[in-house]
């Protein structure tokens, strides 16, 4: 038995299980904050989401323990469009209230500062969520209310940086408040991306919204993909063949791959190393190229279907995959060590932007920037889907929290990913053969996956004709964007942000949505 | 620092020779679907349709009677008609999909009782400006400004990787430029937001003229799967005009340098991507 499974009657809750390694429990809408704060004492706060039930509004919080196996599923039917923010007693709880609140029309009562996160001129009045728009129908454009933090000081003065990047960049704004050389305050504007793909996904057949949790992020298209499809797996009790859940593996390694190759490449050109950001450059592109060369997408898209993979992977792409690995094992071993090797690099790096454990804590962090604040947390080996468990990795975690730690464990996953790529390439995994379609009727399930920013949660719920009804997408920049303000304030200079924006390699869409 | 330099070196060329030559390397990708009408019966474009998960394939009708929309500018590379029906709809791996004109992207087959599908001549909707004097004025360079007015980065992934040694998109004399008082051109990706429209307007009214515009991916030429939201504006053209468009979810780089290429007039459009429809002409469906 599970430690949640053991907690749960503590505290006069009776779970029932769920899909496989998913306990659900409901509570009264009154006790639901108490409750909720009180298994968080313990538990990670994974997510917390409202949906739209034909008997009201539900919450659901959604908790994991560390060496646990099990999910909780906590939900309450809300009496009213009030409840006692969780956010005074559990801080990670805040985002996802002040996303509840401007979506749903909820008030999360108390909660310590209650304005938007991602809507920026939308109608007082209107939730996005809830309301209803004809075809075509645009809602007028309202006020912009915020709070953004002024400082005070002699000489301080606020810059803005975007949403218009100065290259190839993802639209944000940054305000930066500074006294000239010093980075005093850091305030990020966000949502300027918000497409609203939880909203799209209504009433959309299971296929039409593989195709958009495959879009939530470029660079972590497969394994937002794979969360989702493994949820609709889970809901409908679909069984996936050993040789489709090792490819599955298999290409979450390689985006885990593309994407570190990508991030590193861009710290290195935040400090000026060009040499390092081309080598890097060069890697991802050869690792998209076997993407593109093993499913016919560079970034896996469209070769997942529910029950396994929507076409095996092909011959030719093993073949040049088996070629290319030790090429890439050398250079990225010879590159990592080079890279720790110049004093430029590790100087810019060492004290950048730090998270201080205690404080990173706060905020239930997930992936590479949680591991390197000393959260050793990975759903991988946590909460094991795909062909994981029968493979040996390591999960490296560094506890120094600064931009240095963050680069050093995502050198590590490299090594680690590509270690995980061998072992899945020496069991040759045979064809899968594509899954029959499968009936999809009524029921819902939590899906989850290590993004290379970090886990990634999916719930869904499907109708009885196999239709969503329900897709909440918590992809893991929703909550490491969290502390990032916090961690620009750490006493860095103006000319520090390009590489502290480098080693958090955070996405705007994925957080944006 | 020197060692930095060594290891550079010993990487060698490994830019494309793309476009002078072909770069199969670079291609395992598709950059388009084709849609080939000798292929296609009034079954199989019913079942693409019910498959595709945008607004690409679009039917209408039933197998005695119906009309099929192929439009490549909402058509997201899911691979799901090509596994489908491969004999109707192929991938392309030619990296010339770039179009000009918004029309170019789309065909339209029809079918009665007793006949297969035939090609439907199609007036082209020009919605983009179809320029007759080409940007030569721009000479040998072409300084672009980036705006991401709501894409999911994968374009911008792509875009990044055009500055890479695989790539390297200055040897062909184009540059990405900060500032929109320096650029010659807009390159958008990404359905445009509603929190993006203010700042996507504001770029373009910095660009001096004359200024081109180019729309790169699906997402920016029709809305893609994101069509249709309530936070979304659909497609670009509505908002700006377009000089290029570049389809692919993402455009592989290849496809965007030959679009950055086509907006400066140093390359010219893949022919076969869209054959010139003839009224009365269409071909006689073999199935």
């Amino acid at each position: 038995m599970s430690r949640l499974a053991e907690l749960a009657p503590a505290l006069g809750l009776t779970p029932e299980a769920g899909p496989p390694g998913e306990l659900r429990a409901i509570c009264a809408s009154a006790s639901f904050t108490d409750l909720a704060a009180r298994i968080a004492v313990d538990a990670h706060l994974s997510d917390l989401f409202a949906s739209v039930n034909p008997e009201g509004i539900v919450l659901t919080a959604v908790f994991s323990l560390a060496g646990d196996p099990d999910w909780l599923l906590l939900s309450t039917l809300l009496s009213g469009d009030r409840f006692p923010s969780l956010t005074p007693r559990v801080h990670a709880a805040s985002w996802y209230e002040r996303e509840i609140a401007e979506m749903y029309g909820l008030v999360p009562e108390h909660h310590p500062a209650p304005v938007r996160l991602r809507l920026h001129d939308w109608p007082e009045g209107m939730p996005p969520m809830r309301c209803r728009l004809a075809p075509g129908e645009r809602a007028p454009r309202g006020e912009r209310p915020e709070v953004v933090p002024e400082v005070r000081g002699q000489g301080v003065f606020q810059l803005p940086l975007g949403p218009v990047r100065s290259g190839p960049q993802e639209a944000a704004e940054f305000l930066f408040n500074s006294g000239g050389e010093d980075l005093v305050a850091v305030w990020p504007r966000l949502g300027y991306k918000l497409r609203l793909v939880e909203r799209l996904a209504e009433g959309r057949p299971v296929e039409a919204v593989l195709a958009l949790a495959e879009r939530l992020a470029g660079t972590s298209t497969f394994s937002n993909g794979l969360a989702f499809v493994q949820a609709v797996e889970r809901a409908a009790a679909v069984e996936v063949p050993p040789a489709a859940r090792l490819a599955r593996t298999l290409l979450n390694e390689l985006e885990r791959l593309h994407h570190h190759f990508g991030a590193v490449g861009r710290v290195a050109d935040a400090t000026g190393l060009l040499v390092a950001a081309a080598q890097y450059a060069m890697l991802k592109e050869e690792v998209l190229r076997t993407c593109a060369a093993l499913t016919g997408h560079r970034y896996s898209r469209g070769i997942l279907a529910p029950g396994g993979l929507a076409a095996p992977l092909a011959a030719e792409g093993m073949a040049e995959l088996a070629g290319r690995l030790p090429d890439w094992r050398r250079r990225a071993a010879g590159l990592g060590a080079l890279l720790e090797d110049t004093a430029t690099f590790m100087d810019r790096l060492e004290g950048t932007a730090v998270l201080e454990p205690g404080y990173a804590a706060q905020h239930d962090l997930v992936g590479p920037i949680g591991r390197s604040t000393g959260v050793d947390r990975d759903v991988r080996r946590d909460h094991p889907y795909a062909a994981y468990a029968e493979l040996a990795f390591e999960v490296p975690t560094d506890a120094r929290g600064d931009a240095e730690a963050r680069v050093r464990v995502l050198l590590a996953e490299i090594g680690q990913s590509l270690g995980i790529v061998q072992q899945a390439l020496d069991r040759a995994p045979a064809p899968s053969a594509v899954p029959p379609d499968a009936p999809l009727g009524a029921g819902s399930a939590l899906g989850w996956a290590e993004a290379p920013g970090g886990e990634t949660l999916h719930f869904i719920e499907l109708d009885a004709g196999g239709r969503v009804r329900r897709w909440r997408a918590r992809p893991p920049a929703c909550v490491n964007w969290h502390p990032y303000a916090h961690a620009c304030a750490s006493g860095n200079n103006l000319t520090d942000y390009p590489v502290i924006e480098a080693s958090f390699a955070l996405s705007h869409a994925e957080l944006d949505r | 620092m020197s060692r930095w330099i060594v290891r550079g070196l010993r990487s060698g060329v490994r830019t494309s020779p793309f476009p002078a030559r072909e770069d199969p390397e670079a291609n395992d990708a598709p950059s388009a679907v084709e849609l080939d009408v000798r292929g296609l019966t009034a079954r199989t474009a019913l079942a693409a349709a019910e498959a595709c998960p945008t607004d690409a394939l679009v039917a209408e009708g039933d197998l005695r009677r119906g009309r099929l929309s192929f439009d490549l500018g909402q058509c997201i590379l899911c691979g799901r008609c090509t596994r489908l029906a491969p004999e109707a709809f192929r991938p392309v791996h030619d990296p010339r999909v770039a179009v000009r004109a918004r029309g170019r992207l789309s065909r339209r087959v029809t079918w009665s009782a007793g006949g297969g599908p035939v090609e439907e001549a199609m007036e082209l909707e020009l919605t983009g400006r179809l320029r007759e004097r080409s940007f030569r004025v721009f000479g040998r360079s072409l300084h672009i400004r980036h705006v991401d007015a709501g894409s999911c980065n994968g374009c911008e992934s792509e875009l990044q990787l055009l500055s890479s040694p695989y790539y390297d998109l200055a040897r062909l004399g184009l540059f990405f430029t900060p500032s929109p008082r320096h650029a010659d051109a807009l390159l958008v990706t990404g359905v445009v937001t509603r929190n993006m429209e203010a700042a996507l307007q504001e770029t373009y009214a910095a660009i001096p003229e004359p200024r081109l515009v180019v729309a790169a991916g699906v997402c920016a030429i029709g809305g893609g799967c994101f069509a249709g939201g309530i936070m979304t504006h659909g497609p670009l053209d509505r908002l700006l005009p377009v000089d290029v468009y570049v389809p692919g979810c993402p455009p592989t780089p290849l496809a965007l340098l030959h679009g950055l290429l086509l907006a400066v007039g140093k390359a010219e459009e893949r022919r076969s991507a869209s054959p010139a429809p003839v009224a009365g002409a269409g071909r006689k469906g073999e199935g």
